[in-house]
């Protein structure tokens, strides 16, 4: 829509406001040749003329198309009566739609997972737009409830504030959030595709019909029944987007650090019975038969490609290592080396008899060289 | 003096008039009464006159359907309407003649 159709709906709407007391039947006939003329005459507006300046301000184009017709002058439709009725059809209707958006808002944050939570709103919509349906695209009965004059007055504040500069800001905003709700609603039927094809076909449907809905409502009033709750329904898609990236994004870098349990690292396993004698060829073998091997490290070894374990791996005390003269020896266990070594010692009780000497440990293999 | 004064009680005869040989829209009227010379009509005037003739009667309407723009609503005058124009062409001329009379004696 480009800016001269923009002015013709402002226009056109500006009008319709003014004519709002007449008959609805009267007031579309005359939109009906109002839109045709103001169509023609401004497809021959000059560059920069708008129609204001052709037809003046609209609100006296309907008076002097009201005395010429022979219409009453403009009456102010009197609000409701509110103590004879409390719970007219146009409150009903207008609290329905306030109390659906809501729903629909909270619903929308978890419509991804359960989309059949839109089916209570939905009905609540229905429903109260039913109620006023046949009251005409202007819907000035519920226009003039107490509540919406109150809400309207909120939102158009006075000329020149700050904050009536921001709404109006806003309000020319407003086509590019119509195309941004459609893409929210899109997403969100798309996220649903693959698991819930009915709820896919509900959220896409309205996301098409919202593109529409949105500059409709400005001239039948009855869409808002549709455009708020979609407007709703995006902003809680939007939540729920941005819920589930940051729970993604809080999730990655902990996966991707997670290195398992860390296990105390041992390279050799010293064997005491009750006596405190300590057992030499012991084998290790795991529940699976698996031998349980220490891991070993040969890296000051490695100018000569690291000696091989003689024995069987999981056979302990497994000779320790000595580095002399750049040349690794593997070396008897000595019964020292575990008491002296605290990380080899089993929480330092296992070995009952630091001080008794133990019976000189027999070596698995003599003291060799490696190479 | 205005001329739009004088324009508000003889609009009905005007739009009358220019619908008498050929239906038109809207927008058609008010060129065909500003090409015949009525330069100051308004708009809204002439729309809403529109109005007031078809609920009393005197127009039909039809819409012709347009391939740019909103479709057109065509008004037609019908046997009422074409009464009523005769009236009041003659009421007009006689009041026309009466006025003239009384501008001559001033003249004189």
């Amino acid at each position: 829509m480009n800016t001269q159709e923009l002015g013709i709906e402002h226009y056109l709407a500006e009008l319709r406001v003014a004519l709002d007391d007449l008959p609805p039947n009267e007031v579309a006939e005359i939109m009906e040749d109002v839109r045709a003329h103001v169509a023609e005459l401004s497809a021959e507006l000059g560059p920069g003329e708008t129609l204001e300046q052709r037809l003046g301000p609209a609100e006296r184009y309907a008076r002097e198309l009201r005395q010429a017709a022979g219409y009453p002058p403009r009456t102010e439709r009197l609000p409701v009566t509110t103590k004879r009725q409390w719970l007219t059809r146009p409150r009903a209707a207008a609290w329905g739609l306030a109390g659906a958006t809501g729903i629909t808002l909270l619903a929308g944050t978890v419509a991804l997972r359960d989309p059949a939570v839109l089916l209570l709103p939905a009905v609540i919509l229905v429903l109260s737009l039913a109620l006023v349906h046949d009251r005409g695209p202007v819907q000035q009965d519920v226009r003039h409830l107490p509540e919406t004059v109150r809400l309207k007055k909120w939102l158009t504040p006075e000329q020149g504030t700050p904050a009536e500069r921001t709404i109006t800001y806003l309000r020319t905003l407003q086509p590019a959030w119509w195309l941004v709700r459609a893409a929210l609603l899109g997403l969100g039927a798309v996220l649903l595709a693959s698991r819930n094809l009915l709820g896919f076909l509900a959220i896409a449907a309205v996301a098409v019909v919202s593109v529409y809905a949105g500059p409709r409502a400005k001239l039948d009033r009855r869409w808002l029944w549709f455009s708020l709750p979609a407007s709703a329904l995006a902003v809680g898609v939007l939540f729920q987007v941005i819920d589930m990236t940051a729970t993604q994004l809080g999730y990655t870098p902990e996966r991707s650090s997670y290195s398992g349990p860390v296990m105390q690292q041992y390279e050799n396993i010293y064997v005491y019975d009750e006596n405190g004698k300590m057992l030499t060829n012991v084998l290790l073998y795991d529940q699976d038969g698996e031998p349980i091997n220490a891991p070993r490290y040969y890296s000051r070894c490695a100018a000569n490609a690291g000696p091989e374990p003689v024995i069987p791996a999981n056979r302990y005390p497994r000779p320790q290592i000595e580095y002399q003269n750049g040349v690794c020896y593997t070396v008897a266990p000595s019964v020292s080396a575990p008491s002296t070594s605290s990380a080899a010692e089993p929480s330092g009780s296992a070995p009952p008899s630091s001080g008794s000497e133990p019976s000189s440990p027999v070596p698995p293999t003599s003291v060799s060289p490696s190479k | 003096m205005d001329t739009s004064q004088l324009l508000k009680g003889v609009l009905d005869l005007a739009v009358l008039a220019v619908l008498r040989k050929d239906d038109g829209y809207g927008y058609d009227v008010v060129r065909r009464l500003r090409a015949g010379g009525l330069n100051d009509v308004g708009d809204a005037s002439v729309y809403g006159t529109l109005r007031r003739l078809y609920n009393a009667g005197m127009l039909t309407s039809y819409v012709v359907p347009s391939e740019e723009g909103p479709h057109r609503k065509y008004y037609s005058i019908n046997e009422t309407g074409r009464g009523r124009l005769a009236e009041s062409a003659e009421m007009w001329r006689s009041f026309a003649s009466t006025l003239d009379g009384l501008l001559e004696e001033v003249a004189a």
